[in-house]
């Protein structure tokens, strides 16, 4: 039996596949539905985007045989597509198939919202060249164009599936072939006809555990090569980069695109006296609660827009400020024996969002104890979206990532209004994530802003990031980076400018080594 | 005659009660449900979907139409053994639980059969010597597994055997690395019976953990109850008369005492058993083992109905059907029992 255990327990001989672990289930592969990190992390190992982004933030045609040619009007985008690329089930991709699968998108897609009232019609101009009517100019398309969401699919794969979701198979044209499913683990082999630079390892075996503990502990153990950091505890996060400092491990860092943030309700009373909500503004010590909750690995955001996005890294919301927060709070009539006491929600199946309340409101009693407090409330994620949009929560701490590299992305979901009165937006956008703030004006701005390029688009991205600090409705705190480490057998990962690991680069040194 | 009468009676009146039992659970479930915040199709498509996309779900999947249609439409499904589909997905529930039971009961069996035999030789070795060295270990053994908190010792077993010292796998069912072998679902006996070698070792690997760790917290069950049956059998008349009728200690503890003391421990081993199935989801967490109970509160999360009510029923009626098979094992073992 102990010999048995042995053999069992040794680490197996490096394996030419390498086994990637992430948190959370995989409930379906359909392009047209996945949302989650997890999901569209798989997506880009088993489809292409039509284009990604190079490190300059300008297009680099993968699907596309080149750049997007765009009329005057910008309202007819064309796109040549590459003649060498075959699905996984061995026909040809063509236009047919990209309109197939665009339709489909716009046809059934949960998030159909992305692409909004952009897209008028999709057109075959020739076999390998595609054709986009646009209602109005966007020169947000380009980022939309990079999204996995629209990679395509075999139409004959999916001859049954035109109109409804195929969740645990995959057809498309990525490096990878899906060869096992299912919500816990998926097994991926290297396609043998793939167009473009053939993955550098065996294949992949993609596994979720259950916990941050399991993760954490499957990585330290060596059982899993490579671990996605979404879902890790900080301190499990601050352990393993501490460990990457020390040359255990590798730790590879992604373009931040998740940004963590408070929405305020500034459609009731007491958070609808905009002073108020700037004083609750300045009340937040990013930094510290950066460092005490993080370590220092969310980095302290005061913008909407992430630092890698053009627009983004402006530093507009102000810095913590007590003493302007308590000049404000009295201007309120608060802090003459009257404290302000602001319910603040958290998720509390996010461990992040709980440490961060806990050290907001130690840094209010400690600045502020005389003229705000902060009660804390916990309650679970689906609730919290569930509720958001019906004004359920005075002040919330949510997050956010963007569905493609775009200032659109971010701004749009959270400042768009389609029925706005002066301040108060009754529909749209920023009512659904629960702030129900708008402001004269802004509206226009944010559609200009997606008509716009270069420097005057810059203007107008500067313009809504102004109104909305003044507005304060919502509060930016920090910044995520995905992350995530490897053992040290293998060449340290590398992310794309989208966020998302190059799987296919995967590679066990002493392969590389024998390969050179 | 009028015995095996009388437990024919008591059998049917208890299989009779069970489908009023799981229409009971059933209707609860699905009201519960309904009350609880969060909307499914929100958890589908995102609170960012339009509004017709939302409305069109809403119809198809029959939230829009009155609670009262929407629970006869679950207890036609029921009755017709339709356990409808995930919303999440689309798959059917009894394929998900198909997927999943296997799982679960595969690592219940094995933890109440390690449980058991620990449990029961504690409990047991003490018997020479009452309240001597042994016996008051095993009181201690007893109490203190019972109450250990489960996700803390499921934890710190993963910590030191798993993370530390590398033995066992943290978590999973299977290595990745491997293909699970096809058949039942229950992968030590398929990987068994198709010669599966590298599979069935990888199998027990990742089930070593999780199984002892429910067997330790099962074990002191085990072990309470069977000495405290057997310390009170020791005492009954027959004992005393099958030691007046000059047997030896041995003879009496292993052929007299020790049948009759083990009768309430089949009783509580099926009680184990049984809630075993539903009520494993810590140790299925830490290790992330994916069974029933794991998927279970996935689709909660996800305020997937369907799956949650199909699990939910088939765990009640697995609940039934194991206490109502040991209450019938224990009456027609136990000439005592009355009914």
């Amino acid at each position: 039996m102990a010999a048995f255990t042995q053999v069992g327990c040794q680490p197996s001989s490096p394996s030419q596949r390498i086994t990637v672990a992430s948190a959370g289930s995989i409930s379906s592969l359909d392009p047209a539905q996945v949302s989650t990190v997890h999901s569209l992390q798989l997506l880009t190992a088993i489809g292409d985007p039509l284009y990604s982004l190079n490190d300059d933030g300008s297009l680099l045609p993968r699907l596309a045989a080149s750049k997007p040619t765009i009329s005057a009007d910008g309202r007819l985008v064309t796109i040549p597509l590459r003649t060498d690329v075959r699905f996984h089930d061995g026909t040809r991709f063509d236009a047919e198939a990209m309109a197939f699968s665009l339709r489909r998108f716009l046809r059934i897609g949960t998030l159909s919202y992305v692409v909004g009232d952009r897209i008028k019609a999709v057109e075959v101009a020739a076999p390998h060249t595609l054709r986009l009517t646009l209602n109005r100019r966007s020169t947000s398309l380009e980022g939309l164009l990079t999204s996995i969401n629209l990679t395509p699919l075999s139409p004959r794969a999916y001859a049954k599936h035109k109109d409804s979701f195929l969740h645990d198979n995959f057809v498309g044209t990525g490096p990878y072939r899906l060869t096992k499913f299912n919500e816990k683990q998926q097994r991926l082999e290297p396609f043998e006809q793939y167009w473009g630079e053939p993955p550098r390892n065996n294949g992949l075996d993609l596994i979720s555990l259950s916990n941050s503990t399991a993760l954490f502990g499957a990585l330290r153990s060596g059982e899993v090569d490579v671990l996605l950091s979404a879902s890790i505890d900080e301190d499990q996060r601050h352990a393993l980069n501490q460990q990457a400092q020390r040359g255990d491990l590798n730790e590879t860092v992604g373009p931040a695109m998740e940004i963590g943030y408070v929405t305020l309700l500034s459609n009731t009373a007491p958070l609808s006296d905009q002073r108020l909500r700037q004083a609750i503004a300045l009340s937040l010590n990013r930094d510290e609660a950066s460092e005490r909750v993080s370590y220092g690995l969310r980095r302290p955001l005061r913008a909407l827009i992430p630092p890698s996005l053009p627009g983004g890294g402006v530093a507009s919301w102000p810095r913590h400020n007590p003493t302007q927060a308590k000049t404000l709070l009295r201007q309120s009539g608060y802090c003459q024996g009257t404290q302000l006491e602001v319910p603040l929600t958290f998720r509390s199946n996010v461990p992040a969002d709980k440490l961060l309340a806990l050290t907001w409101q130690a840094q209010v009693q400690r600045d502020l104890a005389d003229c705000m407090v902060l009660k804390l409330d916990g309650v679970e994620s689906t609730t919290v979206y569930r509720q958001l949009g019906e004004g359920a929560f005075k002040a919330v701490i949510l997050d956010w990532l963007g569905s493609y590299p775009d200032p659109e992305a971010y701004l749009n979901p959270l400042l768009s209004c389609s029925d706005a009165e002066g301040h108060v937006c009754r529909d749209g956008e920023a009512a659904i994530s629960g702030s129900f703030w708008s402001a004269p004006g802004l509206q226009k701005a944010l559609q200009q802003s997606d008509s716009l390029r270069g420097t005057p688009r810059m203007e107008v991205l500067n313009a809504i990031e102004k109104l909305t600090v003044d507005g304060a409705a919502y509060i930016p705190v920090w910044l995520e980076s995905p992350r995530s480490w490897s053992q040290r057998s293998l060449n340290p990962p590398e992310y794309d400018r989208s966020g998302f690991l190059r799987l296919a680069q995967l590679q066990r040194v002493s392969q590389k080594q024998g390969d050179d | 005659m009028g015995r095996a009468r009388d437990l024919f009676r008591y059998s049917a009146t208890r299989l009779g009660l069970a489908p009023l039992m799981l229409w009971l659970i059933a209707t609860l479930v699905f009201l519960l449900l309904r009350v609880a915040p969060g909307d499914p199709v929100d958890a589908v498509l995102g609170s960012r979907a339009p509004a017709a996309a939302k409305a069109a779900m809403r119809a198809r999947l029959g939230l829009d139409q009155s609670l009262f249609d929407q629970y006869l439409s679950y207890l036609n499904g029921l009755v017709h053994g339709d356990l409808g589909q995930a919303l999440i997905n689309q798959e059917p529930v009894s394929k998900i639980i198909g997927n999943t039971l296997p799982a679960s009961l595969e690592l219940s069996v094995i933890a109440l059969i390690a449980a058991a035999i620990v449990g029961l030789s504690i409990g047991f070795s003490g018997i020479a010597r009452p309240e001597g060295s042994i016996d008051f270990s095993g009181r201690l053994y007893g109490l203190g597994t019972y109450a250990l908190p489960p996700f803390w010792v499921a934890m710190l077993i993963q910590l030191v055997f798993a993370v530390s010292l590398g033995w066992f796998p943290v978590g999973g069912r299977f290595p990745p690395s491997l293909l699970p072998p096809e058949g039942s679902g229950f992968f030590l006996w398929d990987s068994l019976v198709s010669g599966n070698w590298p599979a069935f070792a990888g199998s027990i690997r990742h089930l070593v953990l999780p199984a002892a760790t429910l067997a330790l917290l099962l074990s002191g069950t085990f072990t309470t109850a069977l000495r405290l049956n057997l310390r009170r059998t020791l005492r009954g008349d027959y004992v005393e008369a099958a030691r007046s009728r000059g047997l030896s200690e041995r003879q009496v503890i292993l052929h007299h005492a020790l049948p009759n003391a083990l009768l309430p421990v089949l009783t509580i081993a099926g009680i184990t058993v049984a809630s075993l199935i539903g009520g494993a989801l810590l140790i299925e967490v830490t290790f992330s083992w994916p069974g029933i109970a794991l998927r279970l509160q996935e689709a909660i999360n996800q305020r997937d109905y369907p799956v949650v009510q199909g699990i939910v029923v088939v765990i009640a009626a697995l609940v039934v059907l194991v206490s109502v098979a040991v209450d019938l094992l224990v009456a027609a073992l136990d000439p005592r029992v009355r009914y």
